[in-house]
């Protein structure tokens, strides 16, 4: 029978078969585990934990697998790890970088900086996280670039995640001309503030007369709200800050510049002391 | 307005505008509150409509699954004891439809003010629906499609006078309760210390007539592991 015909030592076809079949099942039954649980536990586990499991159990069943498939062949695992002193050596050199980012990927799913749907800042590439790898991690920049960065990278960079916390501030500086009266001003945009139902209530917003420009009166205006709205109220505020202002007669001011003619009038000459 | 009814209907309030007609073999949904509108096509046989009060948590979006009632007026409870207060709570209501022996949502609009707010830190706080209410000895007297009552029994359990200027609830836990004239709730506070106090809703109503409302979190089968609150935050 071929199936029992010896390749080498004692290793016949129909182990090498095995092997096969066993690396084959190994992947399959991983990818059907990841499948069901990717489908039932959506929404009830968070995507970020969701796929280190999938990862986890994915990578056990292929070890299980080559564990399998080493024994078989005959291959003696403990002799294999003295020869590994040496050639460790070797490959140690020519795969630092490999080893770098796997361990760094090791310590970034331990210690959690980031996680998978997470918009992150990370060697100025902004965007959303798209997976965490053993090796590398992928962020999905806002206007949809695919951006690989070794997991090395990141963990030596400094990491800017945007939606940590619950709650985020955003500020405008709104500037109004001096003839405005300001503290109607700010009573207008505190009243545009409380309107809003995800400006939060506290933190208390602030809005204050921060300083006399060259052609404005800079009101500063500082909001917070919950992290998944923050960019729409920052959007929506700011346009309904500019319709009440103006509904009132208070209007934006823009860059202006006085002339005095002197020598026309005398009496603006003596004013002005020219 | 709530309770159960068969299609057509058609409710119409100062702000509200609430009809579902017949229109070339299907029914059109459409509701107006205040300059909120909505319109749906329900493709169904007879349909059996159902409106109730649910949790306030849900509009402009759902974000949290708290409610933050903050007390107009600081209450302040003597030692060792309990005492009841009334407070006031924003209405929303819920639009269900009947699907064999299950309940969809519709739709929810509310004519109460929206507005949220943070409770705790920036870390490890919650968002809540933010709501400001004064203080009562008795049930006031509110128009029920805009604010419901909650009875609130607070037990200080400490041996100081503690101020309580603010209630935080899991809405998982509401159980709602209306009739034609009130929609209510019943909570309770355990005061554990002068920060610290324990907050959850009692499955009994304010009145014995009162019917039970359909709440979201058991149409949408969420399986709620506690509907209790520890404010540690403050209260």
């Amino acid at each position: 029978m071929i199936l029992d015909k010896v390749i080498y030592d004692k290793v016949t076809v129909f182990n090498l078969i095995m092997i096969l079949a066993v690396f084959v099942a190994a992947i399959i039954i991983s990818r059907m585990i990841a499948f069901y649980a990717r489908r039932t536990l959506k929404g009830k586990v968070e995507q970020d934990t969701l796929e280190i499991v999938i990862k986890i159990i994915t990578y056990g069943l292929v070890s299980v697998a080559v564990f399998y498939g080493l024994t078989v062949l005959g291959i003696n695992l403990s002799g294999l790890m003295v020869a590994g002193g040496v050639v460790g050596v070797i490959i140690g050199f020519a795969s630092q970088g490999i080893i770098g980012n796997l361990i760094s990927g090791i310590f970034l799913i331990i210690e959690r900086p980031i996680k998978i749907g997470d918009q992150v800042n990370i060697d100025n590439h902004t965007g959303y996280v798209e997976d965490i790898r053993i090796i590398s991690t992928t962020i999905r920049t806002y206007d949809g670039l695919y951006v690989r960065i070794p997991n090395q990278n990141i963990f030596t960079s400094s990491i800017i995640n945007y939606v940590n916390h619950i709650v985020r501030r955003f500020e405008y500086i709104v500037g109004i001309r001096y003839s405005d009266d300001a503290d109607n001003a700010i009573k207008i945009i505190k009243a545009v503030i409380e309107k809003h139902p995800f400006a939060l209530k506290t933190p208390k917003p602030q809005v204050f007369v921060d300083n006399f420009g060259d052609n404005s009166v800079n009101i500063l205006v500082r909001v917070w709200s919950p992290i998944s709205e923050w960019f729409s109220v920052k959007m929506e505020l700011l346009l309904q800050i500019k319709k009440a202002l103006e509904a009132e007669g208070i209007e934006i001011a823009f860059p202006q510049r006085v002339v005095w003619f002197g020598n026309r009038d005398d009496e603006a000459n003596k004013e002005t002391g020219c | 307005m709530f309770g159960t009814h068969d299609i057509p209907l058609s409710f119409e309030t100062e702000n509200i505008q609430l009809n579902i007609q017949k229109q070339n073999g299907c029914f059109i949904y459409q509701r107006k509150c205040n300059d909120e509108e909505e319109e749906k096509t329900l493709l169904a046989k007879s349909p059996t409509i159902l409106i109730n009060p649910v949790e306030p948590i849900n509009k402009p979006k759902e974000i949290t699954n708290y409610l933050l009632i903050d007390i107009d007026t600081s209450v302040i409870i003597e030692p060792r004891s309990t005492h009841k207060l009334f407070l006031t709570f924003p209405v929303a209501i819920g639009v269900f439809i009947k699907r064999a022996r299950d309940y969809d949502v519709l739709d929810i609009f509310t004519l109460a003010s929206q507005k949220y707010t943070l409770y705790g830190d920036q870390q490890r706080g919650v968002i809540c629906r933010y709501w400001e209410s004064k203080a009562y000895s008795s049930p006031p007297d509110v128009d029920l499609l805009h604010l419901g009552v909650v009875e609130l029994s607070i037990k200080n359990t400490t041996e100081r006078w503690v101020p309580v200027s603010k209630a935080v609830f899991n809405a998982y836990g509401m159980r709602i309760y209306y009739s034609s004239e009130q929609v209510s709730m019943k909570a309770s506070m355990e005061i554990l210390s002068e920060n610290t106090a324990e907050t959850e809703f009692s499955s009994s109503p304010l009145k014995k007539e009162m019917k039970k409302s359909l709440e979201l979190y058991t149409v949408r089968k969420l399986s709620v592991l506690s509907s209790t609150f520890t404010m540690a935050d403050g209260i």
